[in-house]
Formats: structure tokens, C-alpha cells, sequence
């Protein structure tokens, strides 16, 4: 039931690669993933803040806390 | 005789068993403040979350416009859900 599965695998996967975290509020963070926790709680390396698809601002290391996120992206990898 | 619990009873699907069918086929989600998604379910957990593939978002900007953003795959907060809609349709006038 329910495909748990898919979900642990997707996120032991996107350690390390690089991914897109949209917040509520419109804002994206593009970065490289360093960790993610059960709440959507994300550490992200060499990120970037991007507000109305406009580059506002760069931050070597970015907590970002789980209740604002909307999703977390990545591209597909080809295997 | 008496049926005590949905998930004894045959007949009845538990509303997670519907979304359960969905995987691995286009589903349609509507979203808190006027955001739409649409993509291919590949699961999904206790507190749908979900995990979608071949993404397109849906936002309302504005000036009455709507934005399009295309995603390969995404690991969808369930905190934001409003609905699901079984089926990829493209939402021609909701949002």
C-alpha cells in the first residue's frame, strides 16, 4: 500500500544533486541538496535565491525550515 | 451482518485506496492558493506527500495570466493539498 518505498528511495537518492526547492511563498531555492529530514527540513549548498525567476541573492550554506516548503525538484538522471 | 469498518467491507474504497490506484498514472492535483499540478503519481505516504513525475505546475499570477512551470520529477509537500483528481487533464479554466 501506498508506495512508501518510492518516496525513501527518491530521497536517499537526491542527496548531492543539484535540486530546485520552491517555498509557499513563490520563492525558489536552487542548490545542491547537502541533507533532508523527515519534516522537509533541507540543507542546501552554493544556493540560490530566485524571486519571480529573477536571481536575488547567493548563499554559500542555506537552512531552509519544512513547514514553507511546496516541493523539492530534481532533474532525472539517466541510468 | 452489521458492517463495522470500511476496510472489511468489499464494496466501500477507502478514500487513500483510490489515491492508492492512481500511482504509476496521470493525476490531477488542486492545491491551495490557486496552484494546479499535473503529473504521473509514483507514490505517495501517510501524509500524501507525494512523489510526481513528469511535472507541470500551475500558477495564477496577477494580471489574470497563468504561469507554467514544467518539472521532471518532485517530492510534492501534502500540507498544500486541497484535491486530487484522477486523470491528467490539463485545467482549462479553474486556475
Amino acid at each position: 500500500m501506498s508506495r512508501k518505498e518510492a518516496l525513501s528511495q527518491f530521497i536517499n537518492q537526491i542527496h548531492g544533486r543539484p535540486v530546485v526547492v520552491k517555498l509557499n511563498s513563490g520563492v525558489d531555492y536552487r542548490g545542491v541538496l547537502a541533507c533532508l529530514d523527515g519534516y522537509m527540513n533541507i540543507a542546501l549548498d552554493q544556493t540560490e535565491e530566485y524571486a519571480n525567476g529573477q536571481l536575488k541573492n547567493k548563499y554559500g550554506d542555506a537552512f531552509i525550515r519544512g513547514n514553507n516548503v511546496l516541493y523539492i525538484s530534481t532533474q532525472k538522471r539517466r541510468v | 451482518m452489521a458492517q463495522t469498518s470500511g476496510a472489511t467491507n468489499q464494496s466501500t474504497l477507502l478514500p487513500l485506496e483510490l489515491v492508492d490506484k492512481c500511482i504509476g498514472s496521470r493525476i490531477h492535483i488542486i492545491m491551495k492558493n490557486d496552484k494546479e499540478m499535473v503529473g504521473t503519481l509514483l507514490g505517495f505516504d501517510d501524509f500524501v506527500n507525494m512523489l510526481l513525475e513528469d511535472v507541470t505546475e500551475y500558477e495564477r499570477e496577477e494580471g489574470g495570466g497563468r504561469r507554467v512551470t514544467k518539472l521532471d520529477q518532485i517530492l510534492l509537500n501534502g500540507n498544500n493539498i486541497t484535491m486530487l483528481v484522477p486523470g491528467g487533464d490539463i485545467p482549462e479554466n479553474s486556475v
